[in-house]
């Protein structure tokens, strides 16, 4: 969906909108969307999207893979 | 209606409905009101791809999953292990997780690593490390390290010093049911999927303190009584689990493969080696050695092996591996051949054995991903077989990487049960018959192309 906004809305039940309203109280937060964007980048950067194993992590479980005898 | 999933990996149905049922009060219960009997795994019984049937009602081979790992393309020996992102369908989380309901899913492998789902996810044994991302939101991460900071993935039970490993099974599993109970508890949920990969480990480690029949056979009371009291605890845990469930919520305590005594290992490649099939420059080496260490003469071999608990024969395919030497046309005339020969393998004092051989295709309707040529069950899995080669005789007593009692068996357990209702009824089922049953439960009548059928005994819970 490609558009020249640089914003969008998105729906949030209210009494999550409220509870995250009194959250940010008196943080560097200024607004609920602020807020939700920050946390939400948090999310998608955090290896969700990533390649699944890098080499060390794939040499770290075929290790153990062969040490409970699955690849003899 | 909610359910619930227990995973027992590997539990055997001789094992919970026979030799410890006095000593799972709580096990026992479920058996008794509710319906529950023999649950037979896909092909083949293995941990990976089993648990993904389980979860998405699809076969291997529509998975494209025959094990902990598949063959790099144009490759030999290459390989890669399944994560998450080689499940290409639906899981029942995620089906539910389209009708609004918000799951619970601990250790399903593979599950590395962790997707987004409307709910929370710790992912399986196949995660490399404490140090990843191991669980959906990623912050889940450090408030379970924080209530569990020994909390553990897998333990390595390949080595003999069979006291310390046993206390290491039991705190693995002890944590993380601690931390299921926990999340059942305090957070929001409509379905609960989890699997406790230690009762398997306790199998192939601990096979010959209970099992009179195996040629391991040791009759030492003290690790029978440890083997024991690590069910009696997992049992403990159930009940709690069960104690914090209302009266409308379903539990399926279900294992994905069951167990039996090693009779061996079979050194297959060896064998292949002496059949013509393999060829190795310097012949067969002087002490065990794994193929990928070897200098095959791949222009003049053709076929090799995987070992484990099933083998895996691969034939060397002109145009299809790297120096592959036998003609597609001939490939025909050569399966069947093979097929016949690994077939009429005979055990170590000339007896028959009962090995299965088939193509994939004989098994399953659509065939994806990296498959081998043939699938080989040993003496009806009694055996396993090694992959490595280097030995006096083919028939080897002890495995031939580290000490292993056990063999993956085809049968695995099914308990369904419900608070409050007295069924009291067995019906042998099987493995594909979970993910459509999950479905029912919850009402959910779009079956997505899944093909199985719910459990014969759905009604009597609903």
């Amino acid at each position: 969906m490609a558009t020249d906004k640089k914003y969008t809305t998105v729906s949030l039940p209210t009494p999550l909108f409220e509870k995250i309203q009194e959250k940010i109280k008196g943080t560097g937060f200024t607004s609920v969307s602020d807020y939700v964007t920050f946390v939400l980048r948090e999310i998608l950067t955090h290896g969700t999207d990533q390649e699944a194993f890098n080499a060390e992590d794939e040499k770290k479980v075929k290790d153990r893979l062969r040490s409970l005898g699955y690849l003899d | 209606m909610k359910v619930a999933v227990i995973g027992l990996d590997c539990a055997a149905p001789d094992v919970i409905f026979n030799k410890l049922k006095d000593d799972l009060p709580v096990l026992s219960n479920m058996t008794r009101n509710g319906v529950s009997g023999r649950l037979r795994s896909c092909d083949p019984p293995i941990t990976v791809p089993a648990w993904m049937v389980m979860a998405t009602g699809r076969s291997p081979g529509e998975l494209g999953l025959y094990g902990f790992r598949s063959r790099v393309p144009d490759s030999y020996n290459q390989i890669k292990i399944p994560t998450s992102q080689d499940i290409k369908f639906d899981t029942v989380w995620e089906i539910l997780g389209k009708r609004n309901k918000r799951s619970i899913i601990i250790a399903v492998p593979p599950s590395y690593p962790p997707k987004p789902i409307p709910g929370l996810m710790v992912t399986d044994f196949l995660t490399p490390g404490k140090d990843k991302e191991f669980t959906y939101p990623p912050g889940l991460k450090n408030e379970i390290l924080r209530d569990f900071p020994d909390y553990n993935f897998d333990v390595k039970f390949r080595k003999p010093e069979k006291k310390q490993i046993i206390d290491e099974i039991y705190r693995m599993t002890d944590t993380r049911f601690q931390m299921a109970e926990k999340m059942i508890k305090e957070k929001e949920w409509d379905f609960f999927f989890m699997v406790e990969i230690g009762i398997d480990r306790i199998h192939h480690a601990f096979w010959r303190y209970i099992d009179e029949s195996s040629h391991l056979y040791e009759d030492d009371k003290e690790m029978r009584d440890k083997f024991v009291s690590y069910f009696k605890m997992v049992d403990s845990h159930i009940g709690k689990m069960i104690e914090e469930f209302d009266d409308d919520t379903v539990v399926l305590v279900v294992s994905d493969h069951g167990a039996k005594a090693m009779k061996g290992a079979f050194a297959i490649n060896q064998w292949l080696v002496k059949e013509g099939y393999l060829k190795l420059n310097g012949g067969i080496p002087k002490q065990g050695a794994s193929l990928d260490d070897l200098d095959v003469d791949w222009a003049h071999s053709k076929a090799w092996a995987w070992g484990g608990y099933y083998a895996r024969v691969f034939l060397n395919v002109k145009g299809r591996e790297p120096e592959g030497i036998i003609k597609i046309e001939n490939m025909r005339s050569e399966l069947d051949a093979l097929k016949e020969k690994i077939g009429s393998i005979r055990g170590p004092n000339g007896e028959g054995w009962k090995t299965r051989v088939f193509e994939p295709e004989e098994v399953y309707p659509v065939v994806k991903g990296d498959r081998s040529d043939l699938f080989v069950y040993l003496d009806d899995l009694n055996w396993r077989a090694a992959g490595t080669l280097g030995y006096d005789t083919d028939y080897l007593l002890e495995n031939d990487t580290g000490p292993d009692d056990a063999v993956h068996d085809y049968d695995g357990i099914y308990i369904m049960y419900r608070k409050n209702k007295k069924i009291g009824k067995v019906i042998d089922s099987n493995i594909f018959r979970i993910a459509p049953t999950i479905l029912e439960l919850y009402r959910v009548r779009k079956m997505y192309g899944i093909q199985g059928k719910p459990l014969e005994g759905v009604d009597y819970v609903e």
